[in-house]
């Protein structure tokens, strides 16, 4: 027995001093390449230069199978490419992405650690959920956009948006609009739309865009305000309609179906996404990176992918990405607070 | 048309493509920790520069295949390999100290194989229909399945009735941990990001298994455990009796799981945990389950495989994944450029019967090779003890690790294995914890929802009618047992009298 209580310390040790080591890899790393980048001797410039020289660790914040996971994965391996090192993707999903940001934001600013960047990245100071701003990072470029719809049911009674939008003017709080969870950006799609035509919804959140669909086919809900990307295949067979899709321009996938500007009310609404690397990234690497990256996100095979899965190309250079992503900061720390959210 | 796919599919190079894809999805299945979604993720790239039919072979595989390997740990090492096998330790582990382990092993083989078989013919003959059935599914109707699963927390807790339940209880306010569903205010996060999707499921579960069996196993006296364990294989086929045994009791399973896989959202290990409760209360020795019962580990290797027709059903004809692996699946089907939903049935009818003759066939190698390597599998239990508890120890880490890549979930992992083993010790049954972190966060979201689809009016539970025989199932199985023993005494006391 005595024995066994021994072993039994001994294994609960080991356990912990292997997790404990696990985490301290992390930290010290980050503190080797400080230390590197750091003094600027003429040695370590050399180092610089040379850049990249070994593997390229990208960080994805969601999990594997999704449409930032499809992106980031897409990138890196054209990535992998065109800098001629390994680009090793990983997924750290948790909290609308903050887990994953929180980490990037930690990393060495020496480009071998990048992440992509969702457009979580302009709200999650203002839902609460970590202190992250898009000037927490220097941003690469973005890549893709996807913008929200108003669907409903394929045999609704609204045919056009103004007829939904009347409708629910004329009965406040009865239409049941799904989103993918409170304070998610569809979500805000739909306050946003509340917002501007002065209507009332009831907001029923879901867990994820895909069950949100799925209510809506099975008519739980009257409404959903996802995206093009995710109402696309319900639309094609038939048991969906979108009555109008908040951007600037008709969706490439939606042709015939106006965009909100035509009906009148300016709601522009999208996911989008790009990339980011930790704050301070040294001009050298930024010199290599950059044109990588502008390669690699109009390359041909991402534009077979968006074609496949139904988003769409969005390139921004550095400076535009970073103006657009402040602007889309400032728009939600203004506008959150005003959903009543906010605890 | 089936059957030209069938022959198209037994080409060689897709033959050996899905037996790949078996092998792999065998070795991600078996350990702990890594599952069949990440297995599935994890190959999808690899596969595009295959052509469609050879690239689902693979995937098809693993997915069929690492269901019905996640058994094989829960049966031998008390360690459910994926979240789908939870229900399979209640029985398989069981049986294996009986000295039963071929049988075990046999009849997780035999009953996954015929679980994604029948599945897979639901698929082909009705899934339409299946697929209009499952959106039937709304929030109320979830709360009230939820519940139904809750109310197992008292058959798994055997004998030890109000110690499982206060454990379950614990595991329902655990699940409450992280950005509630309704709101997204964080609840007992102490203001770290880690916490705010609340407690990871899997890293929970394979720590309070696997680390929490292996800790209780080093403080057991284990000379006894060597008597009762014969390390003979003895026989795998199950007699003909047993089979009959088992007949009704997986029929109905294999209907129920084909509809919780086709339910979006809800998976194997609600199917298993489902089905083992309906088969218990329908069986003539219901005291054998929890025990090492043959029904039980039938109806629970035959749900967790019979969830994938299921699954595939919702996701082919709807484009929405029925499951946590059809959701990467879809992806993979775009990336070849189909668009799953009825179109895909008219426009590409050859490819959608590819699809399932690769389930059928996928299935039969499984029960070749499942049934060849037996023996090997059942050699884990002539390894030192020593060796074993090592291993599992080092595959809950890496598992815990690999599935989010956080230290955080390896925290969790041996938080929860501590826990587990401090459960074990004072004989307190793990499983409703595990039941209530799987099903709290379903149970407690859709009630909310619910509301506010009614407006805050509670009859929304009772006016749908799925969700009232739902509900009412739930009380009659609450209730069966002690009003059927109540009149059995009675009627026994007035035949004595």
């Amino acid at each position: 027995m005595k024995k066994n209580t021994l072993s039994i310390i001994l294994i609960i040790l080991l356990i912990v001093s292997i997790v404990l080591i696990a985490g301290c890899t992390q930290s010290t790393k980050q503190t080797d390449s400080n230390e590197q980048s750091a003094p600027s001797t003429p040695q370590e410039q050399k180092e610089t230069v040379k850049y990249p020289n070994k593997q390229i660790n990208l960080i994805i914040q969601a999990a594997p199978g999704g449409l930032s996971d499809l992106v980031a994965r897409t990138v890196g391996g054209q990535l992998e490419q065109i800098l001629g090192v390994p680009v090793v993707c990983s997924n750290k999903p948790g909290a609308s992405g903050a887990v994953a940001m929180s980490y990037l934001q930690a990393s060495a600013p020496d480009g071998y650690t990048l992440g992509y960047v969702p457009v979580e990245l302009s709200m999650i100071k203002a839902l609460g959920f970590a202190d992250i701003e898009p000037n927490s990072f220097d941003l690469i470029e973005s890549s893709n956009i996807s913008p929200a719809t108003v669907t409903v049911s394929a045999n609704a009674k609204w045919k056009t948006l103004q007829e939904f939008i009347d409708y629910a003017k004329n009965n406040p709080e009865k239409v049941k609009i799904g989103n993918s969870g409170t304070g998610s950006i569809w979500h805000i799609a739909a306050a946003s739309l509340e917002k501007a035509t002065g209507v009332k919804f009831n907001h029923v959140p879901f867990d994820g865009a895909a069950p949100a669909v799925a209510a809506l086919m099975g008519g739980h809900i009257d409404a959903v305000t996802v995206s093009v990307m995710e109402v696309k295949s319900g639309v094609e067979s038939g048991k969906l309609k979108v009555l109008g899709v908040m951007s600037e321009q008709r969706s490439e996938y939606l042709p015939d179906v106006p965009t909100l500007k035509e009906a009148g009310y300016d709601v522009n609404v999208a996911a989008w996404g790009g990339f980011a690397a930790p704050k301070g990234l040294p001009q050298e690497v930024k010199d290599v990176l950059y044109p990588a990256f502008e390669k690699a996100i109009n390359s041909e095979k991402m534009k077979e992918v968006a074609k496949q899965r139904g988003f769409s190309i969005f390139y921004k250079s550095s400076e535009e990405f970073t103006k657009f992503a402040n602007e889309q900061f400032d728009f939600y720390m203004k506008l959150i607070p005003t959903m009543g959210l906010k605890k | 048309m089936l059957l030209h796919a069938i022959v198209q599919v037994l080409r060689p190079d897709i033959f050996i493509y899905n037996l790949a894809g078996v092998v792999v999805g065998m070795i991600i299945g078996a350990l702990p920790g890594l599952s069949a979604t990440m297995g599935v993720a994890i190959l999808t790239p690899l596969t595009f520069w295959l052509q469609p039919a050879q690239g689902l072979a693979v995937l098809l595989g693993i997915y069929n295949s690492a269901i019905w390997a996640g058994g094989i740990s829960a049966i031998l090492i008390n360690t459910p390999g994926t979240p789908a096998s939870i229900a399979q330790t209640f029985d398989g582990y069981k049986l294996v100290q009986k000295g039963k382990i071929g049988l075990a092993l046999g009849i997780n083989t035999i009953y996954s194989v015929t679980g994604g078989l029948v599945s897979t013919i639901f698929l082909i003959l009705a899934a339409f229909p299946i697929a209009n059935f499952a959106l039937k599914f709304g929030p109320p109707e979830y709360f009230a399945l939820g519940i139904f699963g809750l109310s197992m927390m008292i058959s798994v807790s055997g004998k030890q009735i109000v110690k499982g339940l206060i454990i379950g209880v614990m595991g329902l306010l655990f699940s409450t941990i992280g950005l509630d569903p309704m709101f997204s205010i964080p609840r007992f996060t102490f203001h770290n990001v880690n916490m705010m999707n609340g407690i990871p499921f899997v890293a929970a579960m394979i720590g309070m298994f696997g680390i929490g069996e292996v800790l209780f196993q080093i403080t057991e006296n284990r000379i006894t455990k060597k008597i009762t364990l014969t390390k003979e294989l003895g026989r795998i086929f199950p007699t003909f009796k047993e089979f009959k045994l088992t007949a009704l009791p997986c029929a109905i399973s294999s209907i129920i799981s084909v509809i919780i896989g086709a339910i979006p959202g809800t998976g194997g290990d609600i199917a298993s945990i489902v089905c083992w409760q309906q088969a218990k209360q329908m069986s003539k020795h219901p005291e054998e389950f929890g025990e090492g019962s043959i029904e039980g580990l039938a109806v629970t290797s035959l749900a967790n495989n019979g969830v994938i027709g299921g699954a595939m059903t919702t996701m082919m004809t709807l484009g929405i994944p029925g499951d946590a692996v059809t959701a990467v699946l879809i992806g993979s089907l775009m990336m070849y450029g189909m668009q799953p939903g009825p179109q895909m049935f008219i426009e590409h009818a050859d490819f959608v019967y590819n699809i399932m003759a690769l389930l059928i066939v996928g299935n039969l190698t499984i029960l070749i090779l499942g049934l060849l390597t037996s023996k090997l599998s059942a050699y884990i239990l002539y390894v030192k003890d020593e060796v074993i508890w090592i291993l599992v120890i080092g595959f809950c880490i890496l598992g815990s690790f690999a599935i989010n890549n956080s230290p955080f979930d390896v925290m969790i992992m041996i938080l929860a294995g501590i826990l587990g083993f401090i459960a074990k010790r004072m004989d307190i049954p793990v499983g409703p914890f595990i039941l209530a972190l799987l099903l709290g966060p379903i149970v407690e979201s859709n009630f909310r929802r619910s509301l506010a689809l009614s407006m805050g009016n509670h009859l929304i539970f009772f006016t749908r009618p799925i969700s009232l025989i739902l509900l009412v199932l739930t009380i009659l199985s609450l209730t069966y047992q002690p009003v059927s023993s109540y009149f059995k005494r009675k009627s026994f006391s007035k035949q004595t009298q």
